[in-house]
């Protein structure tokens, strides 16, 4: 039992906290995803020219330092602290977990550029009838000769308007569920998407990029396909992402919590400042048990990923479903204490409560992870 | 950063579960599995005690010269974790657990020489008189009067929730020597001989029926000035000091969980509202899985408590956050095995259960008979005793309190 990070882990977290404070300012960064392109992109090559941080995870082989979860846990705690709104979870663990994972000479080329900053690979796998459960995706790829003939219609696929590949998940034979769900990999942009690719972008309520797709006799050549019976791989990838953001969710927890106390000393009513009301002290001391709890959630899902996928599941499911409470009630709660200033976009506590709520519903909502720790704790007798 | 055990770990359960398995009889098993509270049937708890005992496990958190193990905290938390799984009996806190801790920190060694081994073996049997009926929360306004007598300090007043008064020998209590304007200074801690004259025990009738709680009248007790514990007037000191013992404890989720399993395990067999197994009713199976995970983080933060203290690190405050955690979940998983136990959970039926203590103005059935399952009779009774868990030790209000000033700043 250790929990204690390594001296390189320890490296890692100051560096990138050092960048953040010095680097990037929560105004900037709205103003960019409002108005501007969407994100920062010169952020984006700091990470990757000098912090190093889009490989971290990823194999030496292909330009990364070869780090686990852990490291990954460190980032994205670091990451949502300063509510960075670039993919670093999108592209680098997830996308980058099923481009490793696929192994093939054309993933491997990707995952160079991923690690230099030079791609963002977006994920489409969630579509309006799937749900949470992506092993019920429609989306048909029908092979033609030299060709894979893909079509279906993909739903709030995160950065495809920042993306330069696309990680499509469609279904490669007659077969439900789990079966024959595959994974094609594609150059993509969003200023020309390729015929038979039809995106609509948006902004999200926690100020990133998403779109749906449409999909329409998309012809992709036969080495876009990348794995055929993806399923594990893409059910770990959903994994690890939930396990990312589950860190990411707790490193903004400590801000908002950080923050929330500090208001309650300042902000002066009835003749006194109000952290000296008991109602309020509980109530923060309530958030402060649920940030507490939401840490060792992490804990408990980041060092179960490698484990056997049950086990890995069940521990991600209680993590997910952990954070997601956590989230909902110390974001509600900040709010609440700040009054009517919490609610404006003047004060940093409005955008942490957008992201806040967002993460409850990525990889996996509160309830859905509830439902699958259920499933996987039932008696079988 | 791993949740991996090292080898010497997995040896040291392995030499834990065989013990376990060799010496825990049915019987000891099944007053384990039947317990209503925290406390154990009496009987079986010193059973268990003597047999441990035997092996030098009994006081395993003592220092190693008065009978203690030279073990790690994770080896602590192992050996916990495994009795409990093996539903071995709860041995009573309040002398091996509490009060031990007092004499070995502040007693004079004629103290340590008498009372330490005696409490090992059982001879002597502690119980706590803390509270009084106007100081609860409010600890340091208690005013049970001990006055200055020669040799003696003459003891007049009354303690209040005191576990297992009738079956002690001694009693550990808090009290006053001197009023002044800080109500914390003036107190002394005591150790009395429950056979001076003088002393009259009321017991209480707990709403599930049990008297293990009761209410002890002192009418000028004589107590030896060499059973004072520390400095007169400076009492403050000792108890501040144990109630971290009674607070910190940090292995509760090996039990929870262990209780939430075996819900899991009923509700396979009991009808749901809505027809089916009441596991797969979505509401029921919800509320189940939410006890559950919150029980997996909760073995997590205890983890990650014992790894602060484990490099020498106090973990202060976080025992107040353990205890409300702990103690919240438990009430809300002794609810949700009422919930599970269906009508049964109705019939009063105490007999198929193991209390810590005697069931009062009950007459069991001449057969026997049991309406379901033992678990279904024990149900209710536990969740009536589990209310307690956040009143105890400190109220969960006054443990927010603490975090709210001592983590928080505010």
């Amino acid at each position: 039992m250790d929990f204690a990070l390594s001296k390189e882990q320890t490296l890692l977290r100051d560096g990138l906290n050092k960048f953040l404070t010095a680097r990037y300012e929560l105004e900037k960064s709205r103003a960019a995803a409002k108005t501007g392109p969407g994100w920062q992109p010169e952020i984006w090559r700091g990470f990757a020219e000098e912090l190093g941080i889009l490989g971290a995870t990823l194999p030496e082989a292909v330009g990364g330092s070869g780090g686990g979860p852990a490291e990954a846990m460190v980032i994205a705690e670091e990451l949502g602290r300063a509510l960075v709104i670039e993919p670093f979870v999108d592209t680098v663990i997830v996308a980058g977990g099923l481009l490793a994972r696929a192994g093939s000479e054309a993933a491997a080329a990707v995952l160079e550029h991923v690690a230099a900053g030079s791609a963002v690979v977006a994920l489409a796998a969630t579509e309006a009838g799937s749900g949470d459960h992506w092993e019920d995706i429609s989306t048909t790829a029908v092979r033609d000769g030299e060709y894979w003939v893909l079509g279906g219609s993909k739903a709030v696929v995160m950065n495809a308007p920042l993306a330069t590949h696309l990680l499509i998940v469609a279904r490669t034979g007659d077969s439900e569920g789990q079966q024959a769900i595959s994974l094609f990999l594609t150059e993509f942009n969003p200023a020309a998407p390729p015929a038979g690719v039809t995106m609509h972008g948006y902004r999200t309520i926690d100020d990133r990029r998403a779109a749906d797709l449409i999909v329409h006799e998309l012809r992709l050549p036969a080495a876009a396909l990348l794995e055929a019976d993806a399923w594990p791989s893409l059910a770990l990838a959903r994994d690890e992402g939930a396990a990312a953001v589950c860190a990411e969710a707790v490193g903004a927890m400590r801000k908002v919590l950080a923050d929330t106390v500090d208001y309650s000393k300042q902000r002066q009513q009835f003749g006194q400042p109000i952290a000296g009301f008991q109602v309020l002290q509980h109530r923060m001391v309530d958030m402060y048990m649920e940030l507490e709890q939401a840490a060792s959630a992490v804990y408990l899902a980041v060092l179960n990923l490698d484990a056997e996928p049950t086990t890995r599941a069940r521990a991600v499911s209680a993590a997910k479903a952990t954070v997601g409470r956590a989230a909902r009630f110390i974001g509600q709660n900040a709010v609440q204490l700040h009054g009517g200033m919490g609610m404006t976009e003047e004060l940093a506590i409005g955008h942490y409560f957008k992201r806040l709520t967002a993460i409850q519903y990525e990889f996996g909502s509160t309830d859905y992870h509830r439902a699958r720790y259920a499933k996987l704790t039932r008696p079988t007798r | 950063m791993d949740l991996a055990w090292s080898a010497k770990d997995v040896e040291f359960r392995d030499e834990v579960r065989a013990f376990l398995n060799a010496k825990l009889t049915p019987e000891l098993r099944r007053a384990g599995r039947l317990m209503t509270s925290v406390y154990a049937d009496h009987e079986a708890s010193m059973a268990w005690q003597a047999i441990l005992y035997e092996r030098g496990w009994a006081a395993p958190a003592w220092p190693v010269e008065y009978g203690g193990c030279d073990w790690t905290l994770t080896q602590h938390y192992i050996f916990n974790r495994e009795s409990t799984l093996a539903d071995a009996p709860a041995l009573s806190p309040m002398g091996i657990k509490m009060v031990a801790h007092a004499i070995v920190a502040f007693g004079t060694r004629e103290q340590k020489d008498y009372f330490l081994p005696r409490i090992l073996t059982g001879e002597v049997f502690f119980c706590q008189g803390y509270s009084e009926p106007e100081a609860g929360s409010d600890l340091a306004a208690l005013s049970m009067a001990a006055v200055d007598d020669g040799d003696d300090l003459v003891c007049t007043g009354s303690k209040i929730w005191t576990t297992h008064a009738g079956e002690a020998n001694w009693i550990f209590a808090l009290v006053r020597t001197t009023r002044s304007a800080k109500k914390q200074h003036g107190i002394t801690f005591v150790l009395i001989d429950m056979a001076t004259p003088g002393i009259e025990i009321r017991p209480l009738v707990m709403t599930s029926g049990e008297q293990i709680q009761n209410q002890i009248f002192f009418d000028a007790v004589r107590v030896p000035k060499a059973n004072v514990i520390g400095a007169i007037d400076d009492g403050w000191t000792v108890a501040k000091y144990l109630l971290e013992f009674e607070r910190g404890g940090g292995a509760a989720a090996p039990a929870l969980q262990v209780m939430a399993e075996s819900i899991a395990e009923a509700a396979a067999h009991q009808p749901g509202p809505a027809g089916g197994a009441l596991i797969d009713d979505a509401a029921f199976a919800v509320k189940l899985a939410d006890v559950r995970i919150r029980a997996d983080v909760l073995e997590i933060l205890e983890y990650r408590v014992l790894a602060v203290v484990a490099d020498g690190g106090n973990p202060g405050a976080d025992s107040s956050m353990l205890k409300i955690l702990a103690t919240e979940l438990s009430q809300d998983i002794t609810e949700l095995a009422l919930e599970a136990a269906g009508p049964r959970g109705r019939v009063y039926q105490p007999h198929a259960t193991l209390p810590g203590g005697p069931v009062s103005e009950f007459i069991p059935p001449t057969d026997d008979y049991v309406s379901g399952e033992p678990w279904q009779a024990v149900a209710p009774l536990h969740y009536f005793n589990d209310r307690a868990g956040s009143i105890y030790a400190g109220s969960n209000e006054i443990q927010r309190n603490i975090l709210a000033k001592a983590t928080l700043g505010l």
